[in-house]
């Protein structure tokens, strides 16, 4: 993505901050919406548009799971493993996508390049639990191995989305 | 089903309130106009202070008092953040008022940006939320053109507005000075306290920071006085609390109780519908994963911050987990480890660390390649981190942990004898129709 992209984006809302670095989240988020990872020269967009260095651009990218400094496969499916959810049957769940897949179980993209299946910490959804999340999408359950594969086969199946907000 | 005495107008009326209207028709911004109209900022925070509503997010401070500590000299921008970082294992009470009853939310934030003399409030919202972010966002536009937010809120010359800040998958990011240093555009690192946030928070400026439950209470105490609030539950924990319970139960969900009124039993098996039949209550995480873990003998505890402080564990943020005698105290307490090892943000040695070796000792004890030494072992890492760290996280992974193999020392020294800790069958469904 380039700067003028990205500022566009967080002009209309530099003057909601006493101070400019609170704008590098939100430019890394959007930055991650064209690809739906940062590359290089993204990272070296936001910190064009927002007057930060490259090298604390990125510090900050690092610090967060739901940026991504890699290339991921077309969707990510992060399934919740924390402990609600392994009462109810996450693990389960968890092998069965990577199995589906082809990854190992720590996780991967599919070699068909559309899924990557991760770990989440409790995604707040303990009630439906166990839960699975596609990208940032509203979160769903309680799944089953079997429903959670179809809610996965349903993802494969669908166009990439305009923008990829994780 | 509607409820008395709830302090959450969606709960009140029995349905959600996602429409301005709706929200107006069932009492909303009556508190915010009220205010505005009649009463001084200190006057508001005395009533804050008087309802005697404690902090719901874990902490449990008194709301009034934090917000008391703010100084009065106005030389610097002061500013109202909302915790809305719900990322503690077992709660998901604060999704449901975002989602239900967005703008009780956004009337609470508005109402402490008066009594401390803000402009400017933010709402801290967590990353995976972005589902309950849209609806967030959309509620305060729609505040706005409604004249409840921006110049001249109510025609009273009061200026206030909010802005909804994403976060990006980080549960120390929940932590208050983690948040702020977030929400500054920085890795999401704990800061050392003091000063605190009252003082020297978000850009340095005096900052009152508090969950979304807290400040969703705020609006009924107003309408209905402080008096009122106070009247709920015992004296030193008033009102009512949000407790979400899942895990080995029926019916998983948030339900609302009178602080001090209702057991941990009564909790679990009349409103959440208890456990399967020929099961019984192993073990009980009350308020989220971080405080120490309660077993059946725990199950008459009133709930209420005292009670539960007796009988050696905190409130918290309410998320009580709950495991059946079918589960493995062993791999359960495993999971937490492993969860505070991946969200340990590195800044202290000690929790950087201890965190991994916790999870890596107790693997080996899952895998059957424990020691009996591994539990003293273990015992001497709490000891290194506890008290050595800057924020609670390290505290809170200590907490569980310690406490298990306290309670539930056979479990430990069996799964060391006997090799390991097999997994067990998981709580399913009951139908098809349960499942998505």
């Amino acid at each position: 993505m380039t700067a003028d992209q990205i500022r566009a984006h967080i002009d209309p809302i530099r003057h909601e901050f006493a101070e400019s670095r609170s704008l590098v989240l939100p430019a890394l988020k959007y930055a991650q919406t064209e690809k739906g990872h940062l590359t290089r020269a993204d990272l070296e967009a936001v910190a064009e548009a927002t007057g930060f260095s490259a090298a604390f651009v990125e510090s900050v990218a690092s610090f967060y799971d739901r940026l991504y400094l890699e290339p991921t496969g077309t969707r990510v499916v992060s399934v919740c493993v924390t402990l609600s959810c392994m009462l109810r049957g996450a693990d389960e769940v968890w092998e069965h996508l990577c199995e589906r897949e082809g990854v190992s179980y720590h996780g991967g993209t599919s070699e068909d390049g559309r899924i990557t299946i991760q770990e989440a910490q409790c995604l707040g959804y303990c009630d439906h639990a166990p839960c699975i999340q596609v990208d940032a999408d509203e979160t769903i359950g309680p799944m089953t191995p079997e429903s959670a594969g179809s809610v996965v086969d349903d993802v494969r199946a669908a166009p990439a989305p305009d923008e990829f907000w994780r | 089903m509607p409820i008395l005495n709830s302090v959450y107008r969606h709960r009140e009326a029995g349905h959600e309130l996602t429409d301005i209207a709706a929200y107006q028709a069932a009492g909303g911004f009556a508190a915010l106009k009220q205010a505005l109209g009649d009463m001084e900022p200190d006057d508001l925070l005395y009533v804050f202070h008087r309802s005697g509503l404690r902090g719901r997010g874990g902490a449990g401070f008194p709301m009034g008092r934090k917000a008391s500590f703010l100084p009065k000299d106005a030389k610097l921008a002061k500013y109202v953040v909302c915790n809305a970082d719900e990322s503690e294992p077992g709660t998901f009470k604060d999704r449901e008022i975002i989602e239900m009853n967005p703008f009780q939310l956004i009337e609470g934030v508005a109402l402490a940006g008066y009594a401390i003399g803000a402009e400017r409030g933010y709402i801290y919202i967590r990353g995976e939320y972005e589902y309950q972010a849209r609806i967030l966002e959309q509620a305060i536009l729609t505040a706005r053109e409604a004249g409840f937010l921006g110049s001249d809120v109510v025609r009273s010359n009061f200026t206030f507005d909010i802005t909804l800040y994403r976060g990006a998958g980080a549960y120390i990011c929940g932590e208050e000075t983690g948040l702020l240093e977030s929400l500054e555009g920085k890795r999401g690192q704990p800061r050392l306290k003091p000063p605190f946030p009252a003082v020297a928070g978000l850009y340095s400026s005096p900052t009152l920071i508090n969950n979304v439950e807290t400040l969703s209470a705020l609006p009924p105490i107003v309408t209905r006085g402080a008096d009122w609030y106070a009247a709920l539950g015992p004296e030193k924990s008033p009102g009512t609390k949000i407790f979400s319970v899942s895990g080995h139960v029926l019916r998983p969900g948030n339900y609302e109780v009178v602080l001090g009124e209702t057991t941990l039993r009564e909790l679990i098996f009349e409103h959440a519908g208890g456990v399967r039949e020929g099961q019984r209550v192993k073990a009980i995480w009350v308020g989220g994963s971080s405080v120490p873990v309660l077993g059946e003998q725990h199950l008459d505890t009133p709930l209420d911050y005292e009670s539960l402080n007796a009988v050696g564990t905190f409130l918290g943020s309410g998320g009580c987990i709950v495991m059946d005698d079918s589960g493995s105290i062993v791999r359960a307490t495993l999971r937490l480890a492993s969860f505070y090892r991946h969200e340990s943000c590195g800044k202290c040695t000690p929790c950087r660390e201890g965190t991994g070796w916790i999870e890596r000792i107790l693997q080996r004890i899952v895998d059957g390649d424990g020691r009996m030494e591994d539990l003293e072992l273990l015992e001497s890492i709490f000891g290194r981190i506890s008290g050595k760290v800057l924020c609670a996280l390290a505290e809170g992974a200590v907490a569980p942990i310690a406490s298990a193999i306290k309670l539930f020392r056979a479990d430990f020294v069996a799964a060391i004898e006997q090799g390991g800790s097999p997994r067990p069958e998981p709580m399913w469904p009951a139908s098809p129709a349960e499942a998505r």
